[in-house]
């Protein structure tokens, strides 16, 4: 009857040593503990003969029949199908021979002989059907790890496949990045380019304009120079006059120097206009002679606001102009060169001046005129902004104004020449020139310089 | 006072003797006129010693040019008071003239009033 027991702790013995790496689901792997707990209670109940001795031998056939019946009705062990059957000859061999010993021990003393011949052979067919098993596991094993190798390989290929498309998609958005940036750069060199040939077109307009105003200067220095000495020659002339005695024909020279003269002045007036064209063309092609030094901007400002504001009361057609000063009185000395720089003052409040008279024209005097200048230290940058409330720059010539020989005013007042050459004196600064502006509100230019300057 | 001015525009001479019009004719100032650097070497060589004491010149010139024409006049007649008169009044000239020794640099359109002052406190010292 041990034997029978034996047959089943070896049976979930074996079986939960085949669970293999991934196991059984845990109720098996419970049942499995219970079966052999149950057997070993068996074997231990039998050695000890410890009665009723017919209900532990039941007990024995009906564990060993459950192990056999529990293993061809699980789907999991399935495989160990021929597991089930290796006993089935020596469990019934060894049930008949119980059965037959208990309900008539006679007949089995005659028959004894061929139940153990039936043991034997019984005993063959569990070895060889165990041999069989054995062959049949391995069989099995191999093609387990075959396949898990192989799945193996398929998890890394898909892995693999995934990382690849990872980096591809990495490589493909870093090129597209690229050439973005490569688009960008060709833009900003076309754009560079253009306004290279621009520069160069205004450098040799400049290199002309240069030459022209030379070749002009010197003939129109007779000009002036031989008209004012004519209107001297006149006044002497005039000094004289009183001597000789009073005629007709004295009263008609008179009169005729009298116009003479008048034309004189005229002459020496254009050509003083014309000599003042030049001379912006020469220093706008040439630039201003002075040096970069370290100079006090406010005083500067100062300087040339009064200055501008008085030259223009001197000239024709003055007007009321509220000039405000807002100065950062904490400003270092900043590297200028004056004289150039006080050209852009003048030149600013200049323009404000004519357009507020303009504004002034049009609108009578409910409007009062007022400029603002200011300064502020931005850290590495100075601020300087010259605001008036005139009648503002229209949309469509902001981009004009700086031009050469780009003019709004009438007649013959501009050259086109003042704002461009502003331009060029901030752009040696190293510094920018913004426009902002409102019509009838306001116009703001606003400089920008460094405060060193390589 | 013989005073030199040189200069390639013949003009200039009408020019300068219409304005000092009143020094020549009361005998304060003669003026002579050379219309190149060449000319205007002839000229002072013509007598020796010369009587010129100043000489006026135009800087761009074709020939000799008007910086040429200051160093011949110091290495050759060191006594001669030379201005240079130019309408490029930039600081390469100015400061080439100044160091070949030029008294004075005045730029066109000349002022005449500098000019008058210049050769005024010339003649007070002869």
């Amino acid at each position: 009857m041990i034997l029978i027991n034996l047959i089943s702790l070896f049976l979930l013995y074996y079986l939960k040593k085949s669970a293999g790496p991934q196991g059984f689901p845990t109720h098996l792997n419970r049942y499995f503990k219970y079966g052999m707990i149950a057997a070993a209670t068996l074997i231990v109940l039998g050695i000890l003969h410890v009665p009723p001795a017919i209900l532990f031998q039941l007990a024995s056939f009906a564990l060993v029949g459950a192990i056999i019946y529990f293993i061809l009705h699980t789907p999991e062990l399935e495989y160990q199908r021929t597991l089930a059957i290796t006993p089935l000859p020596i469990v019934g061999v060894q049930l008949l021979d119980y059965l037959v010993r208990t309900l008539s021990p006679g007949f089995h003393d005659v028959i004894e002989n061929y139940f153990d011949a039936a043991g034997v052979f019984a005993l063959i067919w569990a070895v060889t059907m165990w041999l069989n098993h054995r062959k049949q596991m391995k069989e099995v094993e191999i093609e387990r790890i075959i396949s898990k190798e192989q799945e193996r390989q398929l998890r890394s290929t898909a892995e693999q496949k995934s990382q690849l498309e990872i980096l591809v998609a990495e490589r493909t958005s870093e090129i597209l990045s690229q050439k973005e940036e490569l688009q960008h750069a060709l833009d900003h060199l076309r754009s560079t380019q253009e306004q290279l040939i621009q520069q160069e077109k205004l450098a040799s307009l400049g290199q002309l304009t240069a030459g022209i105003a030379h070749e002009i200067k010197n003939p129109l220095n007779f000009v002036n120079n031989f008209s004012e000495l004519s209107v001297d020659f006149l006044d002497e002339i005039s000094e004289e006059m009183p001597r000789i005695p009073d005629s007709p024909e004295k009263e008609n020279i008179l009169d005729l120097l009298e116009n003479v003269k008048s034309n004189l002045v005229k002459i020496r007036h254009h050509g003083s206009r014309a000599d003042g064209i030049v001379r912006s063309m020469l220093m706008h092609s040439r630039g201003g002679t002075g040096t970069m030094e370290p100079s006090d901007l406010n005083a500067l400002i100062r300087e040339y606001a009064n200055l501008a504001f008085h030259g223009m009361r001197a000239n024709p057609n003055p007007i009321n102009v509220d000039i405000q000063l807002d100065l950062d009185e904490t400003l270092p000395k900043i590297k200028l060169n004056s004289e150039d720089f006080s050209r852009v003052i003048l030149n600013l409040l200049k323009n404000a001046f004519d357009a507020m008279r303009d504004k002034i024209e049009a609108q009578g005097s409910e409007y009062k005129a007022k400029v603002i200048i200011r300064t502020k230290d931005l850290g590495n940058r100075v601020l300087v902004e010259v605001e008036d409330n005139g009648p503002g720059v229209p949309d469509e010539i902001k981009d004009k104004l700086l031009m050469p020989f780009f003019t709004t005013k009438k007649g013959t007042e501009g050259t086109g020449l003042g704002l461009s050459i502003t331009h060029d004196i901030i752009k040696s600064h190293e510094g920018s020139l913004e426009i902002q502006s409102e019509a009838d509100t306001f116009t703001l230019f606003k400089i920008l310089l460094p405060k060193t300057i390589s | 006072m013989k005073i030199l001015f040189v200069d390639d525009e013949h003009d200039v001479e009408a020019l300068f003797r219409q304005k000092f019009r009143k020094e020549i004719k009361s005998g304060v100032l003669e003026l002579a006129f050379a219309f190149s650097g060449k000319g205007a070497l002839e000229l002072l060589a013509a007598e020796n010693p010369p009587k010129f004491v100043y000489v006026f010149s135009d800087i761009n010139m074709p020939g000799m040019s008007g910086l040429d024409l200051l160093n011949q006049i110091k290495a050759r007649f060191p006594e001669i008071q030379v201005s240079m008169i130019s309408a490029y009044g930039d600081h390469e000239n100015y400061d080439r003239a100044m160091n070949s020794g030029a008294k004075g640099f005045f730029t066109k359109p000349v002022d005449f009033e500098r000019l008058k002052l210049e050769i005024a406190s010339l003649a007070d010292k002869n």
